[in-house]
């Protein structure tokens, strides 16, 4: 098969950046994207030119660092997978492919299709956690938690932070993200003790990081590689608007583990 | 209390109060719409119902006062959010495929706006008789405001049912998106209702819009006269 690539190609992160054709030739159907591209940079190398920088990891679908946007599409035409478990079998030969970086304020444009989503861990940072006593590990089914439940949880918690979310979203809008991350929490007994600071101090640092507000399109579940569902951003706006009364009703008091009594 | 006004100023909550807003106006034109419908049950019963508003000037005036000051509420936010969204990105994607997003849902901006435009039209046009009908201002036989017969007048006219109708698909649109998303940004979801509530927006905007339709058509075609 061959293809031809429409790559944005940027030097660093304050260099414009611009389009640049290139051929793909011989790719082999049962290659991954990924793989289609390693062979455009052998060819690249080869001729002594700037390899396309692009990130990846495990190529399995599970590590989240492939964030490429197919065609106007964040990891492709296919639902529920990521940029490397697509297959070239899936264009039709001698197809144009356009390829370009996940795009908003928030992940600035490291190098090609690049981006720096460091953002993200920022947010998680600021209370994407349960603060626990280091220690022995706590006896299985010491907590029972409710099929149901967990199950729930367990679909938050499948999140892999790629952040095609966001790039899918017309305002650049990493709620789903933050929904799938609070609601993961939220939904266990673990996470019971800070889940009002938490779910405050997580949309704090989502707005201050310059992402969007969600517009309700949910472009982001049906991109999101592990087809997190939206249902998630309505039990984050309930937290938030739960932790807004919980809050100001008790002022003064901080459920925070952390903080000192003074 | 200031910890709760701190949560309404991040983009969630400045999202609550736009829902909260849009749903106390669509509360507003459902009753109005239900109200109107009147008009086929003859002139009597729409110029009594008239009068019956009016004769309570204090609420009628604290209802235009809080739905005027809502409406603003709604705009101004509105303004304010899609510009922050569009700070969100700042360099557009060359190619941008929609997999799922409702042609609603894309036109949100473009349908307030054309929905704005009507509503300012509208008072103007029918509640302040400042445009158009010569006939406002007339009283019926029982000494009421002739209401009905406005009505009558401004729809023969193909113009106004032109511009109404407009403001008509205006509603449609904006309706139909916001009813669904308002439940979401709200915080309800539930298994066994994300259907219902995913068919709320379309089926609240197609209940309000067929009914203002069939009275502005009703008289156009004279079917009510």
């Amino acid at each position: 098969m061959r293809f031809t690539l429409n790559i944005w190609r940027q030097k660093g992160p304050n260099e414009a950046g611009r389009f640049v054709r290139y051929e793909a030739s011989d790719v082999s159907p049962g290659m991954s994207f990924l793989e289609m591209l390693d062979a455009v940079n052998q060819k690249l190398l080869v001729a002594g030119e700037e390899p396309v920088a692009f990130e990846q990891d495990c190529r399995e679908g599970i590590c989240g660092s492939c964030s490429l946007v197919i065609d106007g599409i964040p990891h492709g035409p296919d639902r529920g997978i990521t940029t490397c478990q697509l297959y070239m079998r899936r264009f039709p030969d001698g197809a144009s492919i356009t390829i370009e970086p996940w795009r908003a304020r928030a992940f600035p444009i490291i190098k090609d299709l690049v981006v720096d989503r460091s953002a993200l861990d920022r947010v998680m940072q600021a209370g994407g956690y349960i603060s626990v006593n280091t220690g022995g590990a706590v006896d299985g089914n010491v907590l029972l938690i409710g099929k149901d439940r967990a199950e729930t949880s367990m679909d938050a918690a499948s999140c892999i932070g790629c952040g095609a979310c966001v790039a899918a979203c017309k305002n650049a809008s990493a709620m789903l993200f933050v929904a799938a991350k609070v609601s993961h929490l939220a939904l266990l007994p673990q996470g019971e003790p800070e889940r009002t600071r938490r779910v405050s101090a997580m949309i704090e640092a989502m707005d201050r990081e310059g992402f969007g507000s969600c517009g309700n399109q949910y472009e982001c579940e049906a991109v999101c590689p592990k087809s997190i569902s939206v249902r998630f951003i309505a039990t984050l706006n309930r937290e938030y608007l739960r932790a807004g009364i919980v809050e100001s009703a008790l002022s003064s008091e901080s459920e925070s583990p952390h903080a000192e009594s003074v | 209390m200031t910890r709760l006004f701190s949560h309404f100023q991040s983009s969630v909550g400045t999202k609550v109060i736009l829902a909260l807003t849009g749903v106390g106006l669509v509360i507003y034109v459902i009753f109005h719409m239900l109200g109107n419908l009147q008009v086929f049950e003859g002139p009597h019963a729409l110029n009594s119902y008239a009068a019956f508003l009016r004769d309570m000037p204090i609420l009628l005036w604290t209802a235009r006062i809080g739905l005027l000051g809502i409406a603003v509420v709604h705009v101004v936010l509105a303004i304010h959010l899609s510009l922050n969204n569009r700070r969100a990105r700042p360099i557009a994607y060359v190619i941008h495929g929609y997999r799922r997003a409702s042609i609603a849902s894309r036109t949100m901006a473009a349908s307030g706006i054309v929905l704005l435009l009507f509503i300012v039209f509208h008072l103007l046009h029918l509640t302040a008789g400042i445009i158009g009908p010569a006939s406002a201002g007339l009283i019926d036989a029982e000494g009421h405001r002739d209401v009905y017969g406005t009505l009558i007048h401004a729809f023969q006219n193909p113009l106004m049912v032109v511009v109404y109708l407009a403001g008509q698909v205006g509603l449609a649109f904006h309706l139909s998106h916001a009813v669904s998303s308002s439940v979401q940004t709200l915080g309800f979801e539930h298994a066994a209702l994300d259907r219902l509530f995913k068919a709320a927006g379309p089926s609240v905007a197609l209940l309000v819009v067929l009914g203002n339709v069939a009275i502005i058509l009703a008289i156009f075609l004279g079917i009510v006269r």
